[in-house]
């Protein structure tokens, strides 16, 4: 290099530009600088001078490339072609819109939009796409950057998955639990916040849900565990649906299936343990209701037999033929499933005396020609009033209607009644014949005038009184209103012999 | 530098270019072993301004300006030939 001898800076002499020439040669620089009119200089790269930007495009963690004007791809970094499975010399001279599935993205400048990008395996990738103009050398180019959303899209479907799960944990009606291996609850539901004595979050499961080990319920099979062993075994064993109740004022009195399962991680490690408490309370009170309901079908069931074991064995004494028996024997039978009905229908609850009376008499009643006049106050029978009455009624009315007013045309039959007594009502019912055949003593004498005595005696402690006018049958029946003390359950004391 | 004979050395790169980059670790090394305490660097990245090309008249980058001690020296390059540059820079070897 010669040595200047100018004190000031000086346009390089010929020495200076041949040497700025040699450097160039011997390739110790790799830029120049030039004078482009009234821009100023600028500074050129001459060849390789753009390496360290491609090492830094080449190992960037997007996918990059860059099309010229025709939308030819000139150039793509070594993650594109990761991302698209495709080498770069199978990438390089396609179309950029040929890399996308469907229409490809209308670029904007430095706007990102989203596209799907196909992969070599008929696949596609979520991507967000950036371009933004470049110049190489005269000509003007696109460059344009790919990000891969998967990885986003999938952070996103298990936030999702969390927000979903912790939401039914929430939200869940069950009282939910999560337990860390060591017992201490990590998570609780809304519902299990609200059981517990305090806030349960931190501490064991029973120091923050006390079982009530006394209860008669299977809580005692746990009393036996020690609250530590208890905390160990819900954290560790599985078990299923154990009968519990809390000691607590208002959860006390209801009822809880606790229930534990291991929570797993993915390499089927248990990780803690998820318990549940289910309130099982309506669901026991059905249950205990149900067998109550059972057990009193059965009485009844049994007391119907008794009853028509009683009335077949007294039919049989007072019927002088088979053809007399099965006839009085029906009767009697569809009697009971008349009160029956009744009974089903009303849901043991009884039933008015003037439905009883009409459902009784259904058959005589008659809408052209009124045979049978009620009249009375409204008056509700018991349960278990419905099936005496209903017989002694069906013994009249057969009565009536084989040898009484019913049996001839014109033949009347007024039933009225009237209540007595003040607090412990009775009823005073009272049956009339007229217009019928003369009735002659003892016409209708024998089990049906029995029967009417033993139902109206024994089964509702009342009085009968049966007189054989000779213009027609008079008969008053006297029974208290009010539901003695006797079940409905009991077998009624006119079906023992 | 006000120091008699210290060095005031500018150095004009452009970016990261591999010359630029390497004449910077060279420039650094060499005044470690020769210059010690008698130097100052600047280094001018004519990619970010251009225009400071035109204060020394800089056509191949790099170039390094010896500013002082005077008179003014310039070497082209990327001070890979130390001979050259103790040389161009008239640095005795200590």
């Amino acid at each position: 290099m010669s040595e200047s001898k100018r004190k000031t800076p000086q346009p390089p002499l010929f020495d200076d530009a041949q040497e700025t020439v040699e450097a160039i040669h011997r390739g110790i620089v790799d830029a120049v600088v030039v004078m482009k009119g009234s821009e100023g200089p600028q500074i050129i790269m001459l060849q390789g001078a753009d390496e360290p930007y491609r090492v830094l495009v080449e190992r960037m963690s997007e996918g990059a490339l860059t099309f010229g004007p025709d939308g030819v791809i000139l150039y793509v970094n070594g993650r594109l072609c990761e991302l698209t499975g495709y080498r770069a010399e199978r990438l390089v001279h396609r179309d950029f819109a040929t890399l996308f599935e469907g229409e490809a993205p209308t670029l904007a400048p430095n706007i990102s939009l989203e596209a799907s990008l196909l992969r070599n395996d008929d696949t596609s990738l979520p991507v967000s796409v950036w371009a933004g103009p470049i110049s190489i050398g005269d000509s003007s180019a696109t460059l344009v950057t790919l990000t891969d959303l998967s990885v986003h899209r999938r952070a996103e479907q298990i936030a999702a998955a969390e927000r979903f799960s912790r939401s039914v944990l929430e939200q869940s009606t069950n009282a939910i639990l999560v337990l860390a291996p060591d017992g201490r609850i990590t998570h609780a539901s809304w519902m299990a916040a609200e059981l517990a004595r305090q806030p349960p979050v931190g501490h064991t499961f029973s120091e923050a849900f006390p079982l009530e080990a006394e209860s008669g319920t299977q809580a005692g099979t746990l009393a036996h565990f020690s609250a530590a062993s208890l905390d160990t075994l819900l954290a560790t064993k599985p078990f299923h649906g154990v009968e519990v109740r809390l000691q607590s004022e208002d959860a006390g009195k209801r009822t809880f299936l606790l229930s534990a399962g291991p929570l797993l991680d993915d390499t089927r490690a248990s990780v803690g343990s998820i318990v549940t408490l289910t309130d099982v309370t309506e669901r026991k009170r059905a249950e205990e209701q149900l067998t109550m309901l059972v057990a009193e079908l059965n009485h009844r069931v049994k007391n119907i037999l008794a009853i028509v074991q009683s009335v077949a064995r007294q039919t049989i004494r007072s019927s002088g033929s088979l053809a007399n028996f099965m006839h009085a024997f029906s009767g009697r039978l569809r009697a009971l499933a008349i009160a029956h009905d009744i009974l089903t229908q009303t849901r043991w609850i009884g039933i008015g005396l003037k439905e009883l009376l009409t459902a009784v008499l259904a058959p005589h009643l008659s809408a052209e020609e009124e045979r049978v006049t009620m009249e009375g106050p409204p008056v509700l029978l018991s349960a278990r009033a419905v099936m005496p009455l209903s017989m002694a009624l069906h013994e009249l009315t057969t009565n009536a209607a084989k040898y009484g007013a019913l049996s001839v045309r014109g033949g009347r039959i007024d039933v009225s009644w009237t209540l007595t007594g003040g607090e412990d009502q009775s009823v005073e019912l009272s049956w009339r014949e007229r217009g019928g055949p003369k009735v002659e003593r003892g016409t209708s004498s024998g089990f049906g005038t029995v029967l009417i005595d033993r139902v109206i005696t024994y089964d509702l402690d009342g009085t009968t009184k049966i007189d054989f006018d000779p213009s027609g049958v008079r008969c008053t029946l006297t029974f208290p209103l009010r539901d003695q003390a006797k079940s409905p359950v009991n077998t009624p004391r006119s079906a023992i012999d | 530098m006000t120091e008699k004979d210290g060095y005031n050395l500018r150095l004009y790169v452009a970016g990261q270019t591999p010359r630029s980059v390497a004449a910077i670790a060279n420039l650094k090394k060499i005044c470690e072993q020769h210059l010690v305490g008698r130097y100052e660097i600047e280094v001018v990245d004519l990619m970010k301004d251009p225009a400071l090309a035109q204060r020394h008249q800089i056509v191949a980058i790099p170039t390094l300006i010896r500013q002082l001690p005077e008179p003014l020296k310039r070497i082209i390059g990327d001070l890979s030939n130390l001979e050259k540059v103790l040389v161009g820079l008239d640095i005795r070897p200590t």
